[in-house]
C-alpha cells in the first residue's frame, strides 16, 4: 500500500470568462521527491501553479493535501500548512535588505518566530545556507537577476516549508547560474522537503526530477520519467513541430 | 573586553549623549523662551508631527495613502469633546474613550473598503473625512457648524485646563516621544514587518503568509486611534473646535511632514515637521501682510522643491549622505556594521552559554 500523496490533484479546471486555460488535470506529488511540471509556453502551467498555490481557486475540481480538502484555502494560510512558494517573475520586497526580505518571513508560517532576536538568527542561517549572506545589507531592488531567484527561495525557505512550489527559479540564468541553482534545489530537498517545479530548463528537469508532467492547451499529455516524457510521440510532436513538419512550416 | 566590544559600548554611549542632548534642549525651551508665540509654534510642531506619525504608519510604513485623517483627529476631538460637555466625564477618561471610539469607527468603516487599492483606497478616503465633516455640520446633536467650546476655569491638572502654554508644550512633547516610541516598536516588530512587506508587494506578503487584510486594518485601527489622540490634545489646547478642522486641506497639513521628512522612517514625520511647521508660521507672519496669500504660494514652492529634489525626502537624503557618514564615524564613532554584528552574536552566544 503506497503513502498518501502529499498533493493530490483531482480534475481541475480553469475558466478565465470564455478560455479555459486548464482542463481537467489530475496529478499526484510524492512526498520527498522533485517533481517537475513542463510544457510550452501558454501550456497552462502557471494557472495550474497558481491554484495549488491558492492564488486563486479552480473552476471545476479538487485538491488535496495530505489527504485535506485545500482548494479552497487562502494564499496566506499556506505557509501555516508548511507549504511555500517562489514566485515567477520576482517580488522581492524592493526597499528592504536582504537580510530584511528574511527576516519578514521568519516572522510567519507554522514556525513563526517569537522574536527578534529569533527572527534575525533563523534568517543568518538561511542566508548562509543560500549563498546571500554576503549580500545581507544590500537592497534587493540592487541585487541581479540570479541573486533575487535565490533571494525567492531564501524567503519561501524562511517559513520551514516542507512542500517548496518553484516557478521557474532558473529562467535568465547562464549555464554557471543554472548550475549552481540546480545544486541548492538538490541541496534543499536533502534537507527533507518535496519540490515541485515549473520549468523551462531541459537540464534542470532532466537531472532533477524524478517525476514529470507534461501540459499542452491547458491538458496534460504526458507523465513520468524525464527519459519516458522525453520519448513520447506526442510530447516531441508538441515540442519539436509535427511529424514531416507539415503543421510548422 | 574585547576592542570590538568596547567600540560598540561607546557608540552607543555618545549616541545616547546625543540623543540626551536634544531632549534636554526641547526639555529647557519653555524655561528660558517665554515668548507665547513661539510656544505656540512648538506645541504646533508637537501635535503636527503627531498626527503625521499615525498617517505614516498607514501611508509610509502600509504604503495606503490616506488623505482623512484630519477626520480621524476630528472624529477624536469631537468625541472627547462630547464626554466632556455632555457626559461630564473627566477630560484624560474621555481622552482615552474618544480613542477607542475612533478606532473602532475607523475600523468598521474601513474593513470593507481595503479590498480597494491604490488611488482607489486614497478616494475613499477622501470621501470619508468630508462625508464625517458633513453629518457633523448636519446633526445638531454636534453642535452643526457652529461647533462645541470646552470648559473655561482654574488651572488644573486633573481637567487638563491651564492659562499658560508651558503645560499643553510639555503634554504635546509627552505624546510626541510616546506616540514615537510606539511606532518604532511596530516597525521592529512583526506587525512592522507584515506592513512593510503588504507595501512592497500584496502577493508576496501572502506568499508567506500574511493575511494582507487583517494587518491593513489592524494599522489603519492604531492610525486612527493616534489621530484620535491628536484631536484630544488639540481641543484640549484650543478647548473650541468647529468642523472646519476635517476639511481636506488639514488631512493633506497631515501628510507633508512625513512626505518632506521621508515617508520610509519613523522620524520622518519628526524631521519634516520640525521644519515645515516654523517655516510655514514663518511665512504667514512675514509675507502675507505683503500680499495676501503670498505665504501659501511659497510654502507650496518649497514643498515642491523637496519632492523634486529629494524625492526620499530629508532622511532618504541623509541616509545615503556625507554628513551622515561625517556624524556616524567622526563624532557618535560608529564601528563598521560587522563588528556590531559580531559583539551581538558572542553577547547572545555567552547569554546562552
Amino acid at each position: 500500500m503506497e503513502k498518501t500523496p502529499i498533493i493530490e490533484v483531482q480534475h481541475i479546471t480553469k475558466k478565465f470568462k470564455g478560455l479555459t486555460a486548464v482542463k481537467d488535470v489530475s496529478f499526484s506529488i510524492r512526498e520527498g521527491a522533485i517533481t517537475g511540471m513542463i510544457g510550452p509556453n501558454g501550456a497552462g502551467k502557471s494557472t495550474t501553479f497558481n491554484m495549488i498555490c491558492g492564488y486563486y481557486p479552480p473552476t471545476e475540481g479538487k485538491i488535496f493535501f495530505r489527504g485535506e480538502d485545500i482548494t479552497n484555502k487562502k494564499a496566506y494560510e499556506y505557509t501555516s500548512m508548511k507549504i511555500a512558494r517562489t514566485f515567477q517573475i520576482m517580488k522581492p520586497l524592493k526597499n528592504l535588505s536582504v537580510l530584511e526580505n528574511v527576516v519578514a518571513s521568519c516572522y510567519f508560517g507554522h514556525a513563526a518566530a517569537r522574536s527578534q532576536h529569533e527572527a534575525r538568527e533563523r534568517a543568518m542561517d538561511i542566508l548562509q545556507f543560500t549563498g546571500l549572506y554576503e549580500k545581507r545589507h544590500v537592497l534587493s531592488k540592487d541585487m541581479g537577476t540570479p541573486d533575487q531567484k535565490r533571494l525567492e527561495m531564501a524567503r519561501a525557505l524562511a517559513t520551514k516549508p516542507e512542500l517548496l512550489f518553484l516557478d521557474e527559479n532558473m529562467a535568465g540564468l547562464n549555464p554557471a547560474e543554472t548550475e549552481s541553482a540546480i545544486e541548492l534545489i538538490r541541496e534543499i530537498n536533502k534537507s527533507g522537503v518535496t519540490i515541485f517545479l515549473i520549468e523551462h530548463i531541459m537540464q534542470a528537469v532532466v537531472s532533477l526530477c524524478e517525476n514529470v508532467i507534461v501540459l499542452h492547451h491547458g491538458e496534460k499529455i504526458a507523465e513520468g520519467t524525464p527519459e519516458q516524457v522525453m520519448n513520447d510521440p506526442l510530447v516531441m510532436e508538441v515540442y519539436l513541430g509535427a511529424k514531416g513538419g507539415k503543421d510548422h512550416a | 573586553m574585547s576592542v570590538n566590544e568596547k567600540a560598540v559600548r561607546a557608540y552607543r554611549r555618545n549616541t545616547i549623549i546625543c540623543l540626551g542632548g536634544i531632549l534636554a534642549v526641547f526639555l529647557l525651551i519653555p524655561a528660558f523662551v517665554k515668548n507665547p508665540y513661539t510656544l505656540n509654534v512648538f506645541i504646533l510642531i508637537f501635535y503636527t508631527s503627531t498626527l503625521s506619525m499615525a498617517w505614516n504608519l498607514l501611508g509610509g510604513m502600509t504604503g495606503q495613502n490616506s488623505l482623512g485623517h484630519a477626520a480621524y483627529m476630528g472624529l477624536g476631538a469631537y468625541a472627547a469633546s462630547m464626554l466632556i460637555t455632555k457626559a461630564h466625564l473627566n477630560p484624560w477618561l474621555s481622552g482615552i474613550l474618544g480613542m477607542i471610539a475612533v478606532g473602532l469607527v475607523a475600523g468598521v468603516i474601513f474593513y470593507p473598503c481595503f479590498i480597494l487599492k491604490g488611488p482607489y483606497f486614497t478616494l475613499v478616503s477622501i470621501a470619508f473625512g468630508e462625508a464625517l465633516r458633513q453629518f457633523i455640520i448636519n446633526s445638531a446633536f454636534f453642535g452643526r457648524a457652529s461647533g462645541i467650546g470646552l470648559p473655561f476655569g482654574r488651572d488644573s491638572w486633573l481637567d487638563f485646563r491651564f492659562g499658560s502654554k508651558e503645560p499643553y508644550y510639555y503634554v504635546g512633547l509627552v505624546m510626541l516621544l510616546l506616540v514615537y516610541l510606539v511606532m518604532k516598536k511596530i516597525e521592529r516588530s512583526r506587525m512592522g514587518y507584515a506592513l512593510r512587506t503588504i507595501r512592497e508587494d500584496e502577493d508576496a506578503a501572502a506568499a508567506i503568509g500574511i493575511n494582507p487584510m487583517k494587518y491593513k486594518i489592524m494599522a489603519v485601527v492604531v492610525s486612527a486611534m493616534v489621530a484620535g489622540l491628536v484631536g484630544f490634545f488639540y481641543a484640549s489646547y484650543i478647548r473650541y473646535i468647529d468642523p472646519e478642522m476635517m476639511i481636506q486641506a488639514k488631512s493633506t497639513e497631515s501628510v507633508l511632514p512625513a512626505v518632506v521628512g521621508g515617508a520610509a522612517f519613523v522620524e520622518g514625520p519628526l524631521v519634516g515637521g520640525l521644519i515645515m511647521v516654523p517655516l510655514s508660521e514663518f511665512l504667514r507672519a512675514n509675507f502675507s501682510k505683503i500680499l495676501p496669500g503670498i505665504n501659501m504660494l511659497l510654502y507650496a514652492v518649497a514643498l515642491l522643491a523637496v519632492i523634486r529634489f529629494r524625492p526620499a525626502g530629508i532622511l532618504g537624503w541623509y541616509s545615503h549622505s556625507k554628513l551622515k557618514t561625517f556624524i556616524d564615524t567622526k563624532i557618535l564613532k560608529k564601528p563598521p556594521i560587522e563588528v556590531i554584528e559580531e559583539v551581538e552574536l558572542a553577547r547572545r552566544q555567552r547569554k546562552e552559554a
